[in-house]
């Protein structure tokens, strides 16, 4: 077969994995009350993108840095404006957008801002896919090795903390990971609507879930569902998958039953 | 249970904590023999938390000393915990296990789950369960440490009488069994005749002795209790 007849399988198998591995760490972020962190730093890491793009070094570490950077000062300000966290982080978010968006023309980077904020599936690369498959085996090799830990911290996180469990530096990781999630994401869907495959796959089964693992399988099966059925949507009536997606979400949130 | 045969209980001397100005615990001695059961009582704000965090080492102390030659449970308070969150009681008891990572003690958890009366909602989600119901899945996940002292959080409150009176005599037994325990409660007069000892908190220590010495210490003591020395 011709290799201009496949332009479609990148996108479909990198749109197979962002449907999987961002469900399951919206699983471990809204389990852990922590999915307003991911959008803030879904949100930060557009300036580090924006910055590594301008110094021509690969944009998984420009972003990574100031995701990573954007959860710090938050943490920061939320230390200082306890029980006014959601204000707070909501401030950074906002400020971190802006400043990604200044960044551009200050720096007279060539970026297509669209694309970032709201993904472009079907100009996907092979550096697209390679940043998806770490950032699936990272998720991976945490739910694997620290599955017990996860679920302790979740339901219990001053028990975890009394019992010695590496709380802070397992919250860490999950940081990291929800990190190169969203900046895997960011082709599919984009910094804003990746939010969406975060939580709606989540929210439909986190009511009759008996355990972390089975809300996981289960988020990440609809959100493969979603994905897949987004992306051949968008390509059978000519639109952006990104926004199709994200749209869908909200569709089947809204017609699920109670 | 192996680790009762060595418990030696607990000894606090003189331990202080303070947040910011505020003197939260002031000089605190305490002693809990081996096989007893202690309340812990004051009225809210006197610092009955904190006290079990300190004796755990949760909380770093401002001064004074702690000894114990056994491993600390504590039981949280039911607030603490995200009843939400997608988990069976099964699994829920489970997580007390010592090396939890690697999923032992089904039968143990099995075993203290029919000791609390909740062996036939064992595959139950948390959150379907009954205020009561809650307060046994956390006594029994303590229990599944098999430590040798467990400081219980208000492990009766909001509960009805008779699920109040089946805790208290599963805690009795442990404490038969050697375990020491202290449990911070709001249980005021003859309520309080189930303890072997009461303490009495609010910043420093008010009293220390038998339910009936405790009484009679504190009876000109009108309202200290609030509601529960009043009603």
């Amino acid at each position: 077969m011709d290799e201009t007849q496949l332009w479609w399988l990148l996108p479909l198998i990198l749109s197979l994995l962002i449907g999987v591995i961002c469900p399951a760490t919206g699983s471990l972020l809204i389990t852990q009350r922590r999915i307003l962190l991911a959008n803030l730093m879904a949100h930060s890491v557009l300036p580090g993108l924006v910055i590594a793009l301008a110094i021509g070094i690969d944009p998984t570490v420009g972003g990574l840095i100031s995701g990573l950077l954007g959860a710090l000062v938050a943490e920061r300000l939320n230390q200082r404006f306890k029980g006014r966290e959601e204000s707070s982080m909501n401030t950074v978010l906002a400020g971190f957008t802006a400043l990604g968006v200044l960044l551009v023309p200050l720096l007279q980077t060539r970026v297509d801002l669209e694309t970032i904020l709201f993904g472009d599936l079907l100009a996907a690369s092979g550096s697209d896919l390679t940043r998806t498959l770490v950032a699936t085996f990272a998720l991976a090799l945490l739910l694997i090795t620290r599955y017990q830990d996860l679920v302790f911290i979740g339901v219990d996180p001053d028990g975890a903390y009394a019992a010695k469990r590496p709380v802070t530096q397992i919250r860490f990781i999950a940081i990291v990971i929800t990190a190169l999630v969203i900046i895997s994401a960011i082709t599919a869907v984009g910094i804003i609507l990746v939010i969406a495959l975060l939580c709606a796959p989540v929210l439909m089964h986190i009511e009759k879930s008996t355990s972390l693992k089975q809300l996981i399988v289960k988020s990440a099966a609809t959100g493969l569902a979603l994905t897949s059925g987004g992306m051949m949507l968008a390509i059978a009536v000519d639109l952006p998958p990104g926004p199709v997606i994200g749209s869908l979400c909200m569709v089947a949130l809204i017609l699920k039953k109670a | 249970m192996s680790a009762l045969a060595n418990n030696e209980g607990l000894r606090a001397s003189r331990v202080c904590f303070s947040y910011g100005d505020r003197q939260i615990i002031d000089n605190i001695t305490l002693e809990l023999k081996p096989g007893t059961l202690t309340a812990l009582v004051g009225p809210n704000g006197a610092g009955k938390s904190t006290l079990l965090h300190l004796l755990q080492g949760r909380l770093q102390r401002d001064s004074g000393h702690v000894e114990c030659n056994s491993s600390i449970t504590v039981m949280p308070q039911r607030a603490s915990i995200d009843w939400t969150f997608p988990i069976t009681v099964n699994e829920m008891v489970r997580l007390g296990g010592r090396n939890h990572s690697h999923q032992p003690g089904g039968l143990l958890a099995k075993q203290l789950l029919r000791r609390v009366g909740m062996e036939r909602l064992a595959h139950r989600r948390l959150s379907d369960l009954s205020g009561g119901q809650q307060q046994r899945v956390l006594l029994a996940r303590a229990l599944m440490q098999q430590t040798g002292v467990i400081l219980l959080d208000e492990p009766c409150s909001a509960i009805d009488p008779p699920t109040r009176e089946h805790l208290l005599s599963v805690m009795r037994e442990q404490a038969d069994a050697g375990q020491t325990l202290l449990i911070s409660s709001h249980d005021w007069g003859s309520a309080l005749d189930s303890y072997d000892k009461v303490l009495v908190l609010d910043t420093k220590l008010l009293a220390d002795g038998t339910p009936s010495e405790v009484r009679e210490k504190l009876s000109d003591m009108t309202c200290m209790m609030g509601s529960h020395c009043c009603g």
